[in-house]
């Protein structure tokens, strides 16, 4: 392989890597021989390393993370060739290989003048006398976990209490603030608090009944500070609180509800998640429970709801749905899908818990924090068993509970059965062994397990759609057996599709306009849904097409559809006529593998090897009946009556695992049952991928194993795991959730409480939540993050609503916003310090939420399937999803933002418009920006023209005048009144053109979308 | 989040108002706009570039980026193999494994059309694309591209991204970013999609992601009632009109500056009313921007443009691509004199089927022979425009896809994924016409030096060079990474630089 300067240059970080040593070896040069005079380090070599090498491999940079200043890694380094040095043997040493290389694609320093032979004769000279390097002469690798975020976490004590101040967090905002010579802002009026809280803590406004009775509190006798403890008790029992403080946490962890990438496919359970994560925010879950609960629930909290919907967050992010389910592991592309995917779970783990950036470690070690590319490629060995999937979970714990424990027994009885079985087969290996095979033989399902067909979809249920069997031959028919589809689209399972009025009509007419006999009306009131019993039809007569009509269409909750698996229509001798007859329909969904037309024809439905005309069934038990007697046979009469036994009590519990609640579905991180390319690890017992340290990340280059474990430079935790390599896999995550919440961690507490701080304020106390490293920002109040970490670790014991109450009824919280202090802008403009507290623009969703409240529209069901506030066209193959035809009068779509169905490949326009956040990326913090499409999309769109006419009607009834009309509308609005100079110009508008208008002018104010 | 594209340095905390002013304005403008802000004129989008801001003089100030979804075959188009003819229908042999999507690695297959030379530089065209004909001797070649898997979402986010991932800003994003607005009234960046849908990724391929959202590309549908989302009311605003409209405005804009006068010193305040004004007035400037009625009989000939037509046949046929793709690029030449500064163009949407997009693994003549006349004679007609206009002198043209396609047959009329092998070519604006840099071997399956390719890196480098950037230099930092177009990667093509 040769290896071009161009190349070189397309890979400059990883200059030493890229040029293997073979390539060295094939072409040696001839060398210049050593110097003939005994050479000194520090005189003769170093000058030469200096002036030709340290630009690439030095302090600055370390390409191929090889550098000749530092003495230990100049003698050991050199990536896939290491050591560079060879002491005694020069002509070996690739150093030497490298700077006397003729190839000048090849030669070190590239680019640049080549050595002379004499500095080359020193450097050899050097290395052949042993290569001696004073350690004086060595530069000090600088020490990577020397930053403030990994020093342990100490709890600080607050300074004294400032005048005015509430508690410990004013103590340290005022001792910061005093050094600058600058004071907290007096407290903000109780009208401006009681808007601010709401939106914090619900993400809602009040109502102005609600600002008025919070004010009159502050005026009662038990005074302003009662009210506001009262105020916050109520908002963070509300269960809008939870939905508030979810939506921040989906943002970080890149919640979406379809694949992304190409075609887009959507993902109808991921909501489970989103569901666990409001709950568990409205529960206020103890902070450790929480995150172990989303990397490991299913291990650490088996047997609970939260445990396994929980594990959604290893599936939050996108998919690459053709590199894994068109692209086997074994292609490069493949595995490139693979790598990818697993890089999104490692990131999303460490950003979102520990503010790492250790996907930065991919390449080569982070530059400049204390992780190493191994720590990274042990990340990844964490998830190596797991795929995204949907995952069964019961709805809730009594059931979850019940499950696990029968699973559990169910796994001991079917012990008990093998092992006796076993013995048996010790004593009649032959007779059992092929009797055994006879009965698989019969148990092989049909080769196509394929669902039916389908017709296309409608918006209208009462619609008809048909489709037809043509017999080839006009022929006496006796019965019409219907069998219903299974699938678990939108949760629906057993009928899918099956139409609740129909009839059944044969014909020797293909068109069914002459010759018409109606086996069965169903049209004029509704059959029940038959499940996936077969729904059976006596007939007399003689036709060659048998046609079913739907004249009202099954719900998908989406949209309509007919659906079947199978027709039979069977003759006198019971022999069925259908099967692989042709079956033409007014319109069909095509998808090969499950949907056709041709395979309702195709023998294949849900229990068919159990259906009435499947020949196999007696045989079979006649055959399990032999076995059964060959057995008893074998085993004597005790054992066999234990075996009996054990049978008995299998079944017991078989029936009553079955007896249970239907599961429900999840998309989350699950081992993964596939066939074609996307396998999983299923078939492979769950074992995990091995992993290897990839050079420069490249799957064409593994490098040594990597074991499960996390990052070396929390040097207060042990970095690798130490687990056996025959562990479950769940062993892995488990380890890391107790890794990642252990006490000492560093990292995770800061992060955490930094959050919370950041949606209080507006920004964080570190201004990177995702990055506490090097390249992240510093704390403006270290003490006051230390303080407030292990005040919520240890004396809250994690609780996140005891850590927004303290922070909420902090004076510094409670300051006025629009202080004007010409001392405070010079010294301190953005406001770093918290000399006031900041205004806030609103996001998108509470944005949202205002309008749909104000209109008096929001519906707040809580939970389920997402609203989808678009039309799906061409669902078959790469959705297109069409906001713009979505009717904003559709009261399904009049619930939270939060419930909102995400699409990742088409962002809802008026959302980004407004800068929600993208479910592809990691948000720790959302972009506010101010443009003129954000100003179109909150005067045009459709759904703010149609809640202002809502608004308008909802004020119609305050009274009769302008004037109180408007008057109302401003103060459900805002909750205030307006004042006289906007009130005129307001009334005069709506005098002119009417309450709709001015209705929607007064949503477009700035004052509705900020916060004081 | 967002600094300074020409902070390399240390990290600084505070959000400072010139930062959030940055942020909200963006550009290298920016730096000016910052310093104008003394006087409180917040601006929601920065006003004309100062090009003393930029790195070194530009030779272009604008882009047209000509997407191809789905890959387009450089074999049948522009990069012409007679060992292909020669050797069609023999078993192919690469001389090594190879990894194909499909594994369509039938015979090898021949130019599915004629090729001829072309211009004083004699380039070999294919017939299905000689629509390109008086253009030619304009464009310089790239025939050694090279992709990093055979994946349409990865390659096509690679093409439009620079990473084969999500959440990275699209090259239109970060010249947005970069330079800024030359009009305040039109956004930035335009996207103009096929207009059967949109490409794998969507809206992904022309993100903002990290950079602050008016340098995402807006998307224009010319021919709609609404060509911008949200652009004007929603039909059932029935109790809007002009007057209430205008009216509106002035009592929004007055009740606005009142609220805003007990809170001084917040910009944000500002921006927001300054916000709408600016809408007003895109309210007026997209239309007339995209109203080609006034254009000329001849200049509609020209971009293909077939009034007369009112309903097309239902299956694919060049005359619809010529005038739907003869649409979009007479808007982008509308777009682009009234100061946008990125518009993208895409020709193919999503993989459905039939194919209505360059993904042609069945058959090769039936999808790409109409999307390639459609996409050559807009192209040329644009370029000649642009010419006689004189805006080709600072606008550069991109052509790109992403990748290539396979030598080999697969099932006898199609052809497989080829990422190790494609064409982009460029014209315009700093960009010498008639040069090739950089071959492909003789079957067009890899680069003809392999350790010598193009990558995605060294063509984003080059556009930015053109503009007066250097691509080293303009980055952001996201999630503990300097985030630059062109990763850690990317040299400029001296050797198409006129």
């Amino acid at each position: 392989m040769v290896y071009h300067q161009r190349m070189i240059e397309a890979l400059p970080l990883c200059w030493l890597a890229a040029v293997s040593l073979s390539a060295v070896r094939a072409e040696p040069a001839p060398l210049p021989p050593p110097s003939a005079h005994p050479v000194d380090f520090i005189q003769d070599v170093q000058p030469i390393l200096a002036s030709t090498c340290l630009s690439c491999h030095g302090p600055e940079k370390q390409r191929a993370d090889y550098r000749l200043d530092v003495k230990s890694t100049a003698l050991t380094g050199g990536a896939d060739h290491a050591p560079n040095i060879i002491p005694g043997n020069s002509a070996e040493s690739p150093l030497i290989q490298f700077v006397a290389s003729l190839d000048p694609d090849q030669r070190m320093p590239p680019k640049k003048d080549p050595l002379s032979p004499a500095q080359i004769g020193i450097l050899r000279r050097w290395i052949d006398d042993g290569a001696s390097w004073p350690e004086e002469a060595s530069a000090a690798v600088p020490d990577k976990t020397d930053w403030w975020s990994l020093r342990p976490l100490v709890k600080s004590t607050a300074p004294a209490m400032p005048e005015g101040g509430r508690n410990a967090v004013d103590a340290f905002i005022a001792a910061t603030l005093k050094t600058k010579n600058l004071s907290l802002s007096s407290e903000a009026d109780a009208r401006t608090l009681c808007r601010r809280l709401y939106f914090d803590l619900t993400g809602l406004p009040p109502s102005p009944e609600e600002v008025e009775q919070f004010v009159r509190r502050c005026q009662s006798e038990t005074g302003p500070d009662a009210a506001w403890q009262e105020l916050v008790d109520t908002l963070l029992a509300s269960p809008r609180y939870g939905e508030r403080w979810a939506r921040h946490w989906l943002d970080i962890v890149h919640f979406g509800e379809t694949h992304g990438f190409d075609k887009d496919q959507p993902r109808p359970h991921a909501w489970p998640y989103r569901d666990y994560v409001i709950r568990s925010f409205n529960a206020d879950k103890p902070y450790s429970r929480f995150v172990q609960e989303q990397i490991a629930g299913d291990i650490l909290f088996p047997g609970t709801l939260d445990g396994i919907t929980a594990l959604g967050f290893i599936a939050a992010g996108p998919w690459d749905l053709i590199g894994h389910a068109e692209v086997g592991e074994e292609k490069i592309d493949g595995k490139i899908a693979r790598h990818l995917d697993r890089d999104d779970m490692v990131a999303n783990t460490l950003n979102t818990f520990s503010a790492m950036t250790v996907h930065c470690a991919q390449c080569h070690d982070h530059k400049f924090d204390p992780i190493s590319a191994e720590d990274y490629y042990s990340l990844q060995s964490v998830f190596a068993a797991v795929d995204r999937a949907d995952r069964p979970y019961d709805d809730d714990d009594a059931t979850a509970a019940r499950r696990t424990n029968l699973q559990a027994r169910q796994q001991d009885w079917q012990s008990r059965v093998h092992a006796l079985t076993e013995l048996a087969r010790d004593r009649g290996r032959e007779a059992l062994t092929s009797l055994d095979a006879r009965i698989a033989a019969l148990d092989q399902p049909p080769p196509s397990r394929t669902q039916g067909w389908h017709s296309n979809l409608d918006a209208v249920q009462n619609t008809t759609k048909w489709v037809q069997i043509d017999l080839g031959t006009s022929t006496d028919l006796k019965q019409i057996v219907l069998h219903p589809c299974h699938d678990n689209y939108n949760q629906i399972g057993d009928g899918f599709g099956f139409p609740p009025r129909f009839k059944v009509e044969i014909s020797d007419d293909a068109n069914f306009e002459n010759g018409v006999t109606v086996v069965t009306d169903q049209s004029t009131q509704d059959f029940a849904n038959p499940g996936i019993k077969p729904v059976v039809f006596d007939t007399h007569g003689r036709a060659r097409h048998v046609r079913l009509t739907a004249t009202t269409l099954a719900s998908r909750r989406d949209a309509f559809i007919f659906a079947l698996a199978e027709v039979h229509v069977l003759d006198g001798t019971g022999k069925n006529l259908a099967a692989g007859a042709p079956v033409s329909a007014l319109d069909s969904i095509e998808a090969p593998g499950a949907w056709s037309r041709s395979y309702l024809t195709d023998q294949w439905y849900p229990g068919s090897s159990a259906s009435p005309d499947n020949p196999a069934l007696p045989d079979r038990a006649a055959l399990a009946e032999e076995r059964r007697r060959l057995i008893d046979q074998l085993l004597g009469a005790q054992d066999a009556s234990a075996l009996a036994n054990a049978e008995t009590s299998l079944q017991e519990v078989s029936d009553e695992l079955k007896s249970l609640p239907p599961t429900r579905l999840v998309y989350a991180g699950t081992i993964h049952h596939g066939s074609g390319p996307f396998t999983g690890t299923g078939p492979n017992g769950g074992k995990p991928r091995p992993i290897t340290v990839l050079s420069r990340g490249d799957v064409r280059r593994p490098g040594k194993p990597a074991q499960p474990g996390a990052v070396s430079g929390i040097t207060a935790l042990p970095a690798r795991f130490n687990l056996s390599p025959e562990a479950p896999e769940g062993e892995r995550r488990a380890a890391l959730a107790r890794w990642i919440t252990d006490p000492r961690h560093p990292l995770t507490w800061r992060t955490i409480v930094n959050r919370v701080w950041h949606y209080h304020f507006g920004r964080g106390l570190v201004d990177t939540p995702n990055d506490f490293g090097r390249m992240g920002g510093l704390p403006t109040h270290p003490e006051l993050l230390d303080w407030l970490a292990t005040t919520f670790r240890d004396d809250m014991n994690g609780s996140l609503k005891e850590l927004h109450r303290l922070i909420v009824t902090s004076a510094t919280y409670r300051q006025k916003s629009d202080t004007v202090s010409d001392h405070a802008e010079q010294i301190d403009s953005s406001n770093t310090l918290l000399w006031r507290q900041n205004r806030r623009k609103l996001e998108a969703e509470a944005v949202r939420d205002s309008v749909l409240a104000v209109a008096g529209k929001l519906d707040l069901t809580m939970g389920g399937p997402s609203f989808q506030d678009f039309v799906v066209t061409h669902p078959e193959h790469s959705p297109h999803y069409e906001y713009h035809l979505a009717d904003p009068e559709n009261p399904a779509l009049h619930r939270r933002a939060v419930y909102r169905f995400l699409v990742r490949s088409q962002q809802q326009p008026w959302m980004a418009a407004l800068d929600c956040a993208d479910p592809s990326m990691l948000v720790e913090k959302r972009n506010q920006t101010i443009t003129p499409l954000q100003a179109l999309a909150q005067l045009n769109n459709q759904l703010m023209i149609s809640m202002a006419r809502h608004f308008a009607s909802r004020v119609a009834s305050a009274g009769p005048d302008l004037d109180t009309q408007v008057t109302a509308a401003f103060l459900i609005a805002m909750q205030r009144k307006p004042h006289p100079h906007e009130l005129a110009p307001l009334s005069e508008y709506a005098a002119i053109h009417g309450m709709e208008n001015t209705c929607r002018l007064i949503i477009n104010l700035n004052e509705f979308t900020f916060v004081d | 989040m967002n600094h300074s594209p020409f902070h390399q340095g240390r990290h600084r905390h505070p959000l400072t108002r010139r930062e959030f002013l940055w942020n909200s304005g963006g550009g290298l403008g920016g730096i000016a706009l910052a310093s104008l802000l003394g006087h409180d004129h917040a601006l929601a989008v920065s006003p004309t570039p100062h090009t003393q801001t930029l790195h070194h003089p530009p030779r272009a100030k604008r882009v047209v980026q000509l997407f191809m979804a789905g890959a387009a075959s450089h074999l049948d188009l522009f990069d012409f193999k007679p060992a292909l003819i020669k050797h069609h229908g023999q078993p192919s042999d690469f001389g090594e494994h190879v990894e194909a999507f499909q594994n369509g690695l039938g015979p090898w297959l021949r130019p599915v059309w004629n090729f001829s030379p072309y211009g004083q530089s004699g380039k070999m065209l294919s017939e299905v694309v000689s629509a390109l004909a008086p253009v030619v001797d304009d464009i310089a070649w790239i025939h050694n591209m090279v992709g990093k898997t055979g994946i349409h979402s990865q390659g096509t986010l690679l093409q439009s991204t620079g990473f084969n991932r999500p959440a990275f800003p699209s090259m239109g994003s970060w010249v947005s970013y970069g330079l800024g607005s030359m009009n305040e009234n039109l956004p930035t960046f335009v996207v103009l999609p096929d207009h059967r849908g949109l490409a794998s990724n969507g809206t992904k391929n022309w993100d903002a992601a990290f950079l602050p959202a008016q340098h995402q590309g807006t998307v224009i549908y010319p021919g709609r009632e609404t060509p911008i989302t949200d652009l004007f009311p929603d039909r059932r605003g029935d109790f809007i009109n002009p007057a209430s409209e205008r009216d509106g405005s002035a009592v929004l804009a007055q009740l606005n500056a009142a609220h805003a006068a007990e809170r001084s010193g917040d910009a944000r305040l500002d921006a927001r009313i300054r916000s709408y004004e600016l809408a007003a007035r895109m309210q007026m400037a997209a239309p007339d921007a995209l109203n080609i009625t006034k254009e000329s009989p001849k200049t509609l000939e020209m971009y293909g443009i077939r009034n007369d037509v009112t309903t097309w046949p239902t299956e694919i046929n060049a005359a619809e691509e010529i005038d739907a793709f003869g649409r979009k690029c007479l808007a982008a030449r509308r777009l682009l004199e009234r100061g946008v500064r990125f518009v993208q163009i895409w020709s193919g949407n999503d993989n459905g089927h039939p194919r209505r997009n360059w993904d042609s693994h069945e058959d090769v003549q039936r999808d790409h022979g109409p999307l390639a006349q459609g996409f050559a004679h807009g192209a040329a007609a644009l370029i000649q425009d642009l010419k006689q206009r004189g805006l080709l002198d600072d606008t550069i043209i991109l052509w790109t896809t992403e990748f290539g396609r396979m030598p080999s047959g697969q099932g006898g009329t199609g052809r497989d994924h080829n990422p190790y092998c494609f064409t982009n070519w460029m014209c315009g604006g700093g960009i010498k016409g008639g040069v090739t840099a950089g071959e492909s071997d003789q079957w067009g399956y890899k680069p003809l030096v392999r350790s010598a390719p193009t990558e995605v890196y060294d063509v984003h480098a080059t556009i930015l060079h053109l503009l007066g950037i250097d691509h080293t230099q303009l980055s952001v930092r996201n999630n503990g990474i300097d985030r630059r177009l062109t990763d850690v990667h990317g040299h400029v093509i001296e050797k198409l630089l006129a």
